[in-house]
């Protein structure tokens, strides 16, 4: 009886102890210690140049001022930036680099996973060689490669959106590779016996019988591919010179670099490519966090 | 088994091993071309004199033996000169070294907190998240603006008025401070990595040892000692050399935070300036090549000396 008549402050006397009161600390340190610099970016984001340019840090924005965003999308704001086509062109990039992985990978685990065949190992080393080998060092021969070839064959090799695709098979395509072969081995391969003495074909085997099975799994892949190619950095500022070829990243540090700095306008672009990465995180973080130990980005 | 069942049986193999190769040969030939081939190439070419003006015709370059290697090391940019100026391969060590080792004390921390179960954990694990998910670009650019050289940085705001420092500092311009804060901003970045996987293996030790523990009268910290970490040894083995790797390769991060300046180049940083700022191409895959070794004598040591004994 007596214990419900405590007040507030007693209860929370109850409630701490040493342990808790520690664990709450450090929580709280970790929270805002993650959450700040999201905050800073879109509150920035938010800002007046007057806000941005003070001799005091505007820790809150006067209100939802759009001028940064105004200066990436409407044309008629002096400077500009034509974002539009800049988050255009990553979608030009990533949406067909997370399909073709994808595809590929789908055919290419499942005859790792299932198939008996000669020089599998060696195939599938060679491409765990990619988590070792850093993105610089394969630039340099991509790029006097495929320059030799465009050369030939007769394409661009800088600000063709299409070879940016091409290389980021190399990155994306071993991730995908690795993620998919460990999932398919987890499936029962009784069920898909079953199938192939009912008479399917191995690709309807794949088709009717493996792939609803692994929807989890393609999600994830599709989705890890798709959020290398958005953030890549280091291919694109080298294959791409041509303004209005850049992709997000690059935009982002060109504008970075401008000679009247705007934090604002690089908050906001840098707004705009984060968020939708965190709400896929969010929404399907389920799947995605497994992803991650399972090597679904390397770096 | 009969002669012709058996004949039916490795005309079956056959078949699937074709099968095999179909469907894995675009990939073959993709990781092939663009990662294998790439690889061998670059060795060729840190054997070779390759410039822009060349790059047309890059398999009549000619052939200048060690010279590149040798430009390398003798770089300044490269070679230690003391405890002020490291030189990218002192510093690429010093760097992945201490930030690898900070992410996994983070994350284990992290991993720590988010084992017990409280309301809103799973909403606080994908937040836990967030710094390792989102762009670079981002991340880096926020940084640069929370640690903006004026006064009115919020870093330099915050530490102004608690009277804790009495001028503004330029964090990502100072040799020494700028390394220390780059490897702070990758700790930050990539303990969620390191977190996953311990929490993932955290969640699978078994209750009962525990238990035993509280009975002979073992407090927190001394279950932790005892039991806690010793059945992390391996993956906090496995996860280091994976973020030592990792790290060690990471050109964006330093790229974006400095650029490379203040005592913070290391030698994927000065693998771009060779290929892409001098345009010698020769001398960028030589210090790419460079890295390689070193990255793969220290692999080698590492996983016969140090997971050997982990594993025993």
């Amino acid at each position: 009886m007596k214990s419900e008549k405590k007040n507030l402050i007693g209860h929370l006397a109850g409630w701490i102890t040493w342990k808790r009161f520690l664990f709450a600390v450090v929580f709280i340190f970790f929270i805002t210690g993650i959450l700040f610099p999201f905050y800073w970016m879109v509150s920035s984001s938010f800002k007046t140049r007057e806000e941005i340019g003070g001799r005091e840090p505007v820790y809150i924005p006067g209100g939802f001022r759009l001028d940064a965003y105004r200066e990436l999308f409407d044309p008629n704001y002096p400077s500009y930036q034509d974002f539009g086509q800049n988050v255009s062109n990553t979608l030009k990039v990533s949406i067909p680099t997370a399909i073709i992985a994808v595809i590929l990978a789908i055919l290419g685990s499942y005859a790792i996973a299932r198939l008996r065949f000669k020089g599998k190992n060696v195939l599938l080393n060679g491409i765990l060689l990619v988590y070792l080998f850093p993105g610089v060092l394969l630039i340099i021969p991509l790029f006097a490669m495929l320059a030799q070839v465009g050369d030939r064959v007769g394409f661009n090799v800088q600000d063709n959106l299409g070879v940016l695709v091409f290389t980021y098979l190399s990155q994306t395509l071993p991730v995908a590779l690795y993620m998919l072969t460990n999932y398919f081995r987890t499936i029962p391969d009784e069920i898909e016996q079953a199938a192939l003495i009912d008479g399917c074909s191995r690709m309807e085997v794949i088709w009717r019988v493996t792939l609803p099975l692994s929807i989890p799994a393609l999600v994830s892949v599709s989705i890890y591919t798709f959020m290398i190619a958005w953030n890549e950095f280091l291919y694109a500022l080298i294959f791409l010179n041509d303004h209005n070829m850049f992709t997000m990243p690059i935009k982002i540090n060109t504008i970075f670099n401008d000679p009247t700095p705007r934090p604002n306008v690089v908050m906001a672009a840098s707004t705009i490519m984060t968020i939708p990465i965190i709400i896929l995180f969010l929404a399907l973080e389920k799947y995605l966090a497994e992803g991650l130990t399972a090597g679904g980005v390397k770096g | 088994m009969s002669t012709a069942a058996k004949k039916k049986a490795t005309g079956f193999q056959k078949k699937e091993a074709r099968l095999a190769w179909a469907l894995i040969s675009p990939t073959a030939l993709i990781v092939f071309g663009l990662v294998i081939f790439p690889a061998i190439f670059s060795i060729w070419v840190s054997f070779h004199d390759v410039g822009l003006h060349n790059l047309n015709d890059v398999f009549h370059a000619p052939y200048v033996g060690f010279d590149n290697y040798v430009k390398v090391i003798n770089d300044y940019a490269f070679k230690f000169q003391g405890l002020d100026n490291l030189g990218a391969a002192v510093t690429s060590v010093v760097y992945s070294f201490s930030a690898t080792t900070l992410a996994i004390i983070i994350g284990l921390i992290a991993s720590l907190i988010l084992n017990r179960p409280f309301r809103g954990r799973g909403i606080a694990r994908a937040i836990f998240l967030f710094p390792y998910v989102a762009p670079i670009v981002s991340v880096a650019f926020v940084w640069r603006w929370i640690l903006d050289p004026k006064p009115s940085g919020v870093l330099n705001n915050i530490l102004l008025s608690l009277n804790l420092i009495e001028e503004p500092i330029a964090y990502l311009a100072n040799r020494g401070l700028s390394l220390l804060i780059v490897i702070l901003l990758d700790a930050w970045r990539y303990f969620p990595f390191c977190m996953l996987m311990i929490l993932a293996r955290l969640q699978a030790i078994d209750g009962k040892l525990y238990e035993a523990a509280k009975m002979d009268g073992a407090n927190a910290i001394q279950q932790f000692f005892t039991i806690t970490l010793p059945e992390l040894r391996y993956v906090l083995g496995a996860t280091f050399l994976l973020r030592l790797m990792w790290t060690f390769n990471k050109f964006d991060d330093i790229f974006l935070y400095t650029g490379g300046g203040f005592g913070t180049k290391v030698l994927p940083v000065l693998t771009y300036e060779f290929s892409f700022r001098l345009y010698d191409f020769g001398r960028g895959a030589a210090t790419a090549m460079i890295l390689l070794v070193v990255l793969a004598i220290f692999l080698t040591v590492y996983v016969t000396v140090v997971m050997k004994n982990v594993e025993d």
